[in-house]
């Protein structure tokens, strides 16, 4: 039990300190999973909402494999990735690999399908009575999209957390694409691993502390925001 | 009845939903400036005639002239002159105040808006300092009814919809919704087409009355409907109730027919059974509600005869003749041969 004590202590402690180690992988953690979401919101949204909004042929089955998508396991991921970013794959003279670029691509295509399938049946569950309401008050086609879209933004901003908490708390990927560079590619969960790995309980508890409070923030944000 | 006296003419409608026929009118004319009350049972096809109406629907077959004009719906010169307010309204998740601007905002009307909603929530009884920045969560049933209302009046339009306005208010808010859709009618000279269960009220309100059975349209109000099981009997059918009463009918236009309408014109209130054989039907009942027709200065009269509601039109002179009042035990009579057989 004391290790688990010492590992509270230790992380307060490199936190005030500043250690570089610990920040830099921080860092490398926030810009990441920031990128990754804006890339996976900005596509995922749309992607879902016309999925969500419009009735086509073969509606159900890109549900199916939407819904699929969403059980896609981080190390295949990663692995996909990094066969198209290593020097043999088609990607590779981008130089993407062992970069925070290349580990931004994997958790797009990690949080792409989650942001696309929870808009979607958010999307799907408008009350039918808000179209109906929209058309009689007068609102032409793209007010009825900007206004549902407007509705449902809480459950939005949901999806959009979830695939957040997905990304920022992964291992695979970072690990395969980004190689677990110290002050370059060293993400949180990476280091959590090699330090459990090498026995450093508190560092890696430390670091856990941290991620909790990244995760802690966001939430907060969001019930701010909901109030608001 | 002029063309240019009317705002709407439907002909020939039919509307399915599935196979199911829902809306089945040969032709309907509304006159503009009209209040129009819509009676029939739950599945009458009252809300769907209504989404017709507003262009939220299109019928499968016939036409709907506006001012003698075909329109279709999401037709820009529709959409901001008609405006339905649904049974279960939906606010947006935002204030009161941008509940009821929501409709000037996308039509670019906003000059004076606040003065506007200030002028829409007093129609509607509401006041603008308690009201304007409540959120839609904030609101009982019956003041979110109001404001939905408030947010169709701002726009004054030129047909106003409603679709069971008190169904769920008290009996203030119905008052004033009554008092908020006359003015609209007389101040603006909207026309009014609303369905409603609650004849008191909507007979207080309207010039005429349609009454909807199975998606047909009856012109001439409420009118007894009769849905089988029948038998058959000799030359005649027969539909028996569950206390031994029979009701007779001609069977002549029967065919594949579900229901039969017995017209309340064709109906006679008496006290006591005859030997008259003309009525080949006299049905013992209790009176349970009378109603005042303002219009007309007729009273409603509606009998329960087992399980069955019948309803008559008598005069002042014939209830103060017969003393009639609620509870009291009465007989209609009426011929087997004063039947309408209905698919």
């Amino acid at each position: 039990m004391d290790f688990i004590v010492a590992g509270f202590i230790k992380a307060i402690e490199l936190l005030i300190s500043g250690d570089y180690s610990t920040w830099t992988a921080v860092l490398a953690t926030l810009k990441v999973s920031t990128i990754s979401m804006l890339l996976s919101v900005g596509a995922g949204l749309p992607c879902g909402f016309l999925i969500g909004y419009f009735d086509f042929k073969g509606k159900k089955h890109l549900r199916t494999i939407l819904d699929t998508l969403l059980a896609l396991p981080t190390v295949f991921i990663g692995l996909a990735v990094y066969a198209f970013i290593s020097r043999q794959g088609p990607l590779g003279e981008l130089g993407l690999l062992f970069t925070l670029t290349g580990i931004a691509i994997g958790q797009t295509i990690l949080a792409f399908p989650i942001v696309t399938a929870i808009t979607a049946s958010i999307v799907e569950n408008i009350d039918q009575d808000l179209k109906l309401t929209l058309v009689s008050l007068g609102a032409g086609k793209r007010n009825i999209i900007a206004t549902c879209l407007w509705e449902v933004r809480y459950g939005i901003l949901t999806a959009a957390v979830t695939a957040y908490g997905r990304v920022l708390t992964e291992v695979g990927i970072s690990m395969m694409v980004g190689g677990n560079i110290k002050y370059h590619t060293r993400t949180i969960t990476t280091a959590i691993a090699l330090e459990t790995n090498k026995g450093m309980f508190a560092d890696g508890i430390a670091l856990g502390v941290v991620l909790i409070t990244i995760a802690f923030i966001v939430n907060l944000s969001l019930s701010f925001l909901r109030k608001q | 009845m002029t063309k240019k006296d009317l705002i709407y003419y439907l002909k020939e409608i039919r509307h399915f939903y599935g196979d199911t026929k829902v809306l089945e009118i040969d032709d309907l004319k509304i006159e503009k400036g009209s209040i129009t009350g819509l009676i029939g049972p739950n599945g009458s096809g009252k809300t769907t005639l209504l989404r017709v109406l507003a262009f939220a629907e299109k019928p499968k077959f016939g036409q709907i002239f506006y001012k003698g004009r075909p329109e279709f719906p999401f037709s820009s010169t529709i959409r901001s002159k008609v405006t339905l307010l649904t049974q279960k309204p939906y606010l947006l998740k935002r204030t009161v105040f941008e509940n009821i601007s929501y409709g000037l905002k996308i039509r670019k009307d906003t000059d004076k808006l606040e003065k506007r909603v200030i002028e829409a929530l007093n129609n509607v009884g509401l006041d603008f300092k308690d009201f304007a920045l409540r959120k839609w969560h904030e609101l009982s049933g019956g003041e979110a009814q109001r404001v939905a209302m408030a947010a169709r009046l701002i726009l004054k339009p030129e047909v106003l919809l409603l679709d069971e306005p008190t169904a769920s208010v008290d009996t203030e808010s119905a008052k004033l919704i009554r008092k908020a859709s006359l003015k609209a009618r007389d101040v603006w000279g909207t026309t009014l087409v609303i369905a409603s269960h609650d004849l008191q009220w909507l007979y207080s309100i309207s010039d005429k009355q349609f009454s909807l059975f199975k998606g047909n349209i009856f012109a001439t109000g409420i009118e007894n409907i009769i849905s089988g099981p029948f038998e058959n009997l000799d030359d005649k059918v027969v539909k028996k109730l569950d206390d031994g009463q029979i009701i007779t009918l001609d069977v002549t236009q029967k065919k594949e027919c579900i229901a039969v309408i017995i017209r309340k014109k064709n109906i006679t209130i008496e006290l006591f059974e005859s030997t008259d054989k003309i009525f080949h039907n006299q049905l013992s009942g209790h009176i349970v509600s009378m109603l005042l027709e303002e219009k007309r200065g007729d009273i409603m009269v509606t009998v329960f005869v087992h399980d069955l509601t019948f309803v008559l039109r008598v005069t002042p002179d014939q209830i103060s003749n017969l003393d009639l009042y609620p509870g009291k035990k009465v007989v209609l009579k009426f011929s087997s041969s004063d039947v309408e057989w209905i698919k």
